[in-house]
């Protein structure tokens, strides 16, 4: 057998003992689904730099090993600042009911966590993922230890957005989080749902949730991620949707956080009339790297996907954006649009961009884009000349670049809640 | 006012500016006109403290004080004003934000009081008035997809706004029609008063019998060559540069 990366063999060495505190070790489907994930993983191992998806992402760093760095002790819970009535928070990766208020979930909506439904035998709910080539998705099936589970009902739609906390602390557990989360939104139904990934900055981890999400026909769900880990983590996060005729899938992924950042989202659209809309922005300053990886498959003719990225680099930072759109023969009047945008505020960050378009059928509208560039020069003097002193005027400039895409965040209360942390973060520029 | 004292300037390792002597007295108007490539932007931009705008030697000294040593902010906060030659369009920034904010900065800088949204919208109406600029062009990104015209008319608006008491205007003429170049030079002419004074670039005669000079000089390769009154203007018109050098 090859030579496994240290962290690898960390896990399957871990796995034996580690199973018997997972939830579901006494139900044989769920047995039977972590062993077949963790014999997946042992083939696969975690992806290196000559697996083509992987090129600008280097995963050395995390598969030497996690090196358990001292946090600062005030290691408090983060209050949400995202107002809403339906929270949903997972500590160090289980569900805290003392942390959440799901009280007042209408009639038709069911939101359990995972660890509870493996419990009780449910496995089926996750499906099966026995053809999956991704190493981290198979490492979650045999680890996963909690998540969540939404379902809702056809017909049914929740006006205010459910939040879900997901806060690595220092504490008693593991310095690995592999949440798995499902959510099935009925024919007709809408949901708006805010994920919130938050940890303490100097507190090492790895975080490496699997989000499954099916929209039956004509189903709206507007799905948004805030990515906070601390700065010394690893966050490899995989979201598959797979869309039914006439369904819209909003998706917007704002991250500021994760020394290592993967955000990797596959949308499978199934039906004629369906919408998959891709957004994003990324700030990132120091050391940090953070990639989207994203692919669209449009499987069947007459539909629609999107894709706006923006990402603002300081410091040495890295971006990746690599965006795949596949239209399948005879998968005629598609329009399929990506367009990727970055600021780069330092000469030492830099971007790596990959869009690779797989079109076979004819009649069908594409385009992709990409660019990068500093600050315009041009425009600071402008603005400074006006009386407008050299900090605030760059700040206006950023603001002016990322206005765009905060702009196609549908829901008001996300965006305002996202334009003020992209405005924090920029008072540190 | 303005006190230029053999000032020198390079850009980009070249030397532009090649030893430039003006004083412009508060109630005065200068104009300078001068071949393409002279310098005339250039000492523009020196004046407004444009990065990359090297003064090696030389002074400029700002109601007695030494304007070089200002970042551009604080020159526009203590009056200077350049109404830009090809002025600059600015993608995602509302013109309004972006002149509430400059107002605002400027009135900050000078330890004024800001206004709020509702007087400010009230002065920039009135202003938009007067200049004939349609006001849903404050809705629109600063001069994205403005025409020539309409940026000039742009610049024109922001120094009836901002009140400087330095107006620097670099061809603010080229590019507007006959109408729009009258009621810019009403705009400027507005501004005239004994505390206030302008350095007019341009290359039209035209323009100087709606804003007419005190003075009128000759840059020509970075140095001051001629300097007359209005007159002057009309024999430029007339003759050439080509004539003058060759006198
Ligand atoms: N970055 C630069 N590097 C080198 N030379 C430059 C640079 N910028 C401007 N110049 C040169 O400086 C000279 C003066 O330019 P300037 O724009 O001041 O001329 P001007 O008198 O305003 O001309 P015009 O009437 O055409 O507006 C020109 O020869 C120009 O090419
Ligand atoms: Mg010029």
């Amino acid at each position: 057998m090859k030579n496994l990366t240290p962290l690898a063999q960390t896990y399957l060495d871990r796995f034996d003992t580690a199973r018997e505190s997972l939830p579901g070790h006494d139900n044989p489907a769920v047995v039977a689904l972590r062993e077949s994930g963790l014999a997946r993983f042992a083939s696969l191992d975690f992806p290196g730099r000559k697996v083509e998806e992987w090129r600008f992402t280097n995963l050395s760093p995390l598969t030497k090993g996690i090196e358990t760095t001292e946090a600062p002790a005030n290691a408090a819970l983060p209050a949400a600042e995202f107002e809403t009535p339906h929270i949903m928070t997972f500590v160090n990766g289980h569900f805290s009911a003392n942390e959440s208020r799901l009280d007042k979930l209408p009639d038709g909506v069911k939101l359990s966590s995972v660890a509870a439904e493996l419990d009780a035998g449910n496995s089926a709910l996750l499906g099966s993922d026995a053809e999956d080539k991704r190493a981290v998705v198979a490492l979650n099936t045999a680890f996963m230890e909690d998540g969540f589970v939404l379902m809702v009902e056809d017909g049914v739609s929740v006006t205010e957005p459910i939040l879900i906390r997901f806060l690595s602390l220092l504490g008693t557990g593991t310095n690995a989080h592999h949440m798995r989360n499902v959510i099935r939104l009925g024919q007709n139904s809408a949901i708006t749902l805010v994920e919130e990934h938050a940890g303490i900055d100097g507190h090492a981890y790895f975080a490496n949730p699997m989000t499954n999400i099916t929209l039956a026909a004509d189903a709206k769900l507007n799905h948004y991620k805030y990515q906070a880990e601390s700065n010394t983590a690893f966050h490899l996060a995989n979201t598959d949707t797979e869309l039914a005729a006439g369904a819209v899938y909003e998706n917007f992924a704002l991250t500021t956080g994760a020394r290592l950042a993967r955000n990797e989202l596959e949308s499978r659209i199934t039906g004629s009339g369906a919408v998959s809309i891709l957004n994003g922005a990324y700030l990132i300053r120091g050391q940090q790297h953070a990639d989207t990886t994203t692919i669209t498959r449009h499987l069947v003719p007459e539909n629609e996907s999107r894709q706006v990225y923006k990402g603002i680099l300081d410091g040495e930072a890295q971006g990746v954006f690599q965006g795949k759109i596949q239209i399948v023969p005879d998968a005629q009047q598609v329009n399929g649009d990506q367009l990727s945008r970055s600021l780069l505020l330092s000469d030492r960050a830099s971007v790596s961009v990959k869009p690779e378009l797989e079109i076979h059928a004819d009649d069908v509208k594409c385009s992709h884009g990409a660019s990068s560039g500093e600050l315009d020069e041009d425009a600071l003097f402008y603005l400074q000349s006006r009386g407008i002193d050299e900090k605030s005027a760059r700040k206006m400039l950023i603001d002016a670049f990322l206005a765009d895409v905060l702009e196609e965040i549908s829901n008001d209360g996300v965006r305002e809640y996202f334009a003020k942390v992209t405005a924090r973060w920029m008072d540190k520029v | 006012m303005l006190e230029i004292k053999d000032l020198h300037a390079t850009v980009g390792g070249k030397e532009i500016l090649k030893g430039i002597t003006l004083s412009i007295k508060a109630g005065e108007i200068h104009a300078v006109m001068g071949p393409n490539g002279a310098g005339k932007s250039t000492l523009s931009y020196v004046l407004a403290g444009r990065d990359g705008y090297e003064v090696t030697s030389g002074e400029v000294l700002y109601k007695g004080e030494n304007l070089l040593d200002l970042s551009p902010d604080e020159r526009a906060a203590k009056g200077i004003f350049l109404a830009f030659q090809y002025p600059v369009e600015i993608p995602g920034v509302p013109s309004a934000t972006f002149l509430k904010t400059a107002y605002n900065a400027q009135r900050k800088a000078r330890g004024e009081p800001e206004v709020d949204a509702m007087e400010f919208l009230k002065l920039i109406r009135e202003k938009t008035k007067e200049l004939g600029i349609k006001d849903d062009m404050l809705k629109r990104a600063v001069n994205v997809g403005f025409s020539g015209g309409e940026k000039k008319r742009n610049e024109v608006l922001q120094m009836s706004l901002l009140e400087p008491d330095m107006m620097l205007l670099d061809e603010t003429d080229s590019g507007l029609d006959i109408d729009a170049l009258k009621i810019a030079a009403d705009g400027v002419n507005r501004l005239r008063s004994p505390e206030r004074a302008a350095l007019v670039i341009t290359h039209y005669q035209r323009l100087l019998d709606y804003i007419v000079p005190d003075f009128v000089h000759v840059l020509a390769d970075g140095k001051i060559v001629k300097s007359g009154d209005k007159s002057l203007a009309l024999e430029l018109e007339e003759k050439g540069y080509a004539a003058l050098s060759a006198a």
